[in-house]
This record gives structure tokens, sequence and C-alpha cells, in this order.
């Protein structure tokens, strides 16, 4: 997104509407402007409709800012998914896909959420971390198609220094590898510059409980007492073993 | 994509918070589904959500509901927010009589949820639980402030904008449902929660900007 200078009246009102806080007010210029290197391309500035006089402008974007944009801006589909946000259908559909089965645990590292941001850096040291456990990571996931090994989590170099809303790293993983990966999302969790949320998906066991949920509580974790829950009306019913 | 998930609040005011939204697997059922996503908007409208959107067109407070309506696609993912667990149950009676066979997903307290499936005569299929935040948790604003925000979970709603909807309201520019319908319009889902907005920035609009922390 860019701010026309010669159409900007200086209002600042379009500092409020932006999420990663980079529209900046020059003094010299009495004009607002944005940072280019903090802006993700997430469009809610443009769509709010807050600029009085139509200064903000979407510009022709190049590869790299298409690329901010896809995990940005909550309208665009991505090419692995079809389906508009920077996320995938994950547990939403797990009744018909069978995406997360008995046995094995679906988890989402969102980084950047809530509200800070991230880079890509940031996004591959917590893929390279869960990779040495031995995780599968999710194949329709904007993030795994950014890896250049799927094996060790390794993302394109080219991309690294790209800053975007947020970022989902996505995988299935065995249950009885969950107590690892959870151990190592906590370290892992030091060593970045942002922040990430942490989800657990599991297909409920015959009693109705999430073995992963036990998981998560032995070792220190506190899950919200909000969550979601897919209430099995998809159809087909995917059924395991078949 | 977790967009519900993640909601922060207390029990006080997450027992008024539920999405329930529709949504078809892309490849498996979803051909053919932009009119059955019509039906659900029609189940879930005749018991007044305080929100209703779909990813490919908006929410209510920027489009009208009939534009909401007539534009499902095959790739929709359609959200209603109501405020309370009995006509979640009511809801989830319809869906499973209409039974679409599109994926349905209930957001909000687990364990209403898990009841509200019990007296819809339904058993629960998967549950994605909500770990927390880690890492720099230095660059998060307030908690009141993380829990309007959260409420968009594609992260449309500025930090730096719902300080400012507490003040506009504190300083009588603004009532509480005005400040909170502005913020739901930012989410294009239409998942925000505008009642539970405007009880969170009036707490917030009875403080100082310091008190708030």
């Amino acid at each position: 997104m860019i701010i026309e200078k010669e159409i900007c009246i200086g209002c600042k009102r379009c500092q409020l509407y932006c999420p990663m806080e980079c529209i900046n007010y020059n003094e010299n210029q009495r004009k607002c402007e944005i940072d280019l290197d903090e802006c993700v391309e997430c469009g809610i500035c443009l769509r709010s409709n807050v600029c009085t006089t139509d200064a903000l402008k979407q510009q022709e974007l190049d590869e790299m800012r298409k690329l901010r944009q896809t995990f940005s801006n909550p309208l665009i589909p991505h090419k692995t998914t079809s389906v508009p946000g920077r996320g995938t259908e994950e547990m939403k559909t797990n009744d018909v896909t069978g995406r997360f089965r008995r046995g094995h645990v679906g988890v989402a590292i969102e980084l950047g959420r809530p509200g800070t941001g991230t880079r890509f850096i940031d996004v591959e040291k917590v893929a390279m971390a869960v990779a040495l456990i031995g995780v599968t990571f999710e194949m329709f996931n904007p993030v795994t198609d950014l890896m250049v090994n799927k094996a060790t989590g390794k993302i394109k170099d080219d991309v690294l220094n790209e800053k975007v809303l947020s970022a989902i790293v996505e995988f299935d993983v065995d249950i009885d590898k969950l107590e690892k990966v959870l151990l190592a999302t906590k370290q892992v969790a030091n060593n970045v510059d942002t922040v990430f949320s942490v989800d657990l998906a599991c297909r409920l066991d015959q009693d109705n409980t999430s073995p992963a949920e036990s998981i998560a509580k032995k070792l220190g974790f506190e899950p919200y007492i909000t969550g979601k829950t897919n209430v099995g009306l998809g159809r087909p019913l995917f059924k395991e073993g078949e | 994509m977790t967009h519900t998930l993640h909601r922060r609040g207390t029990y006080e005011n997450l027992k008024n918070d539920y999405v329930i939204f529709a949504i078809a697997a892309q490849t498996v059922n979803a051909k053919g589904t932009a009119p059955l996503f019509q039906d659900f908007y029609n189940i879930v409208n005749k018991y007044d959500p305080v929100n209703i959107g779909d990813m490919v067109t908006g929410n209510m407070y920027s489009l009208s509901k009939s534009v909401i309506e007539n534009g499902t696609k095959d790739n929709s993912i359609f959200h209603a927010v109501f405020t309370d667990v009995e006509t979640v149950v009511k809801v989830l009676k319809d869906l499973k009589e209409a039974n679409l066979g599109l994926s349905i997903v209930v957001s909000g307290i687990l364990k209403h949820v898990d009841k509200c499936c019990s007296e819809a005569g339904i058993q629960r299929h998967t549950v994605e639980n909500s770990l927390g935040i880690l890492g720099n948790t230095k660059k998060l604003p307030t908690e009141k402030v993380l829990q309007i925000n959260t409420m968009c979970g594609h992260g449309m709603i500025a930090f730096n904008l719902i300080e400012y909807m507490a003040e506009m309201i504190k300083m009588g520019k603004k009532t509480a449902k005005e400040a909170a319908e502005e913020l739901a319009s930012q989410c294009h889902c239409g998942i925000v929660n505008p009642v539970r907005v405007a009880a969170i920035l009036e707490e917030m609009a009875k403080l100082s900007v310091t008190e708030r922390d």
C-alpha cells in the first residue's frame, strides 16, 4: 500500500487502522507515509475507507509484495488451499477429510498472532525446531509451500526477511511425539522476535475426550476454556480404516 | 486457518460468545455447495445473530445481509455469532435436521459447546484447543485490548484503534454500540461479537489509559 503525497492532507486518521503501526507522519512534509519494509499488504487501511481524500492506493505488487499480501490479506486465497485467508481447512472439515485421525494430533503454530506480525526468519526457526522431532508438514498450507526441504522445515532464503501479518506452521504428528513437539515449541519461543499462538486439533476418543489436551496439561500448558468443535455433521463422513 | 480460535477473555464475558460456521472440504464435497450456504444462512438468520459474515463477501456491518446471502460460493466460509447457549442448541438442532452435508464448527467455551451438542443429539467429532501465546510477549498490548483484537483471527482490528474507540466513548463522542460496530466492520469474516466488544470497551472507558494495564 502506498499514500499519494500529492493527495494526502496529513490528517493521520489512517494511522489508527494499521495493525502493523507502519503509517508514519512526516513532520517536514506534513503528510503520512507508509514504511514499506513494515507494511504487510493486509489492505485494511484501504478497505476501512478511512481516507477522506482517497490518498491510499494499492500499488502494483511484485512477487515479494504479493507474498506478503497472501499471508496478510484475508480476502486473498492461496493456491494450495483455494479458500480465502492465509490458513487452511485444518480441523474444520476433519469430519469429511479425515486429516487428523485417532493416534495423531494436528498442531498449528501461528507466528505473528496476535497483532505483531512476523518475518519468515522466525517462521523458519519454529518449523526447523519441530521438524527435528519428525513431523509431517501439512501439504495444503502456504508456509509448507515455501519450504525448500519439507523434512527439515528450511524455507526459501529469498523470503526470509519478508514480513507478514501471520504465518501458520502446521503439521501432523504421532501422539506419542506430541510431548517432544510441545517442549521444542517452548524452547524455540525464546529465540524469536515475535509472538505465536499454539493450538492442537485432535479427533476425540470414543469417550468424548481429547488425549492431546491431557498431554498439554501435563507439560504445564493451560488450554483456554474456549476452543473449536467440529460437530461431525459434514457428509460424506470420513471413516477411518476404509 | 484458526480464525475463530484463540479468543481471549474471562469466563464471564466468554460465556456470551459463540461462533457457528459452515465450510465445505475443497477436495471432497465443495462442488455445488454455494446454495447450501444460503440454506445455512436461512437457518442461522432465524435466530438473530449479532454478526453474520462470509469470507468471500464480507460482514453485515459493512454489507447488507442480502448481499452476503446471495454472494455465497463453493469456497464460502459462512459465520454467525450468538450470545447464548440456548440459541446455539436451537441452531444445532436445525442444522442436524437440515442435513446440509457441510462441515459445521462451533467456537466457544468447550464445556458449554459439548453440552449444546448433547442437547442437540450430536456427537462431537474433533476439538481444537488453544494453548495460548508464546514468544516475545512484551510486544503485546493490555489484556482488554487483546480480548477485542483476538475476536478477529485475521488481526484486522488494530490495537491503536481499540484504544482510540475506548477514548471516544470516554469523551462521549461515540456510544459503546457505535464503537463496537465500527470495530466489527473491520473483521471481514463477520466473527466479531459486537455485544461483547461494547461491554469490554465500556470497561476500558471507565479507566484512564495507564489504569488499563
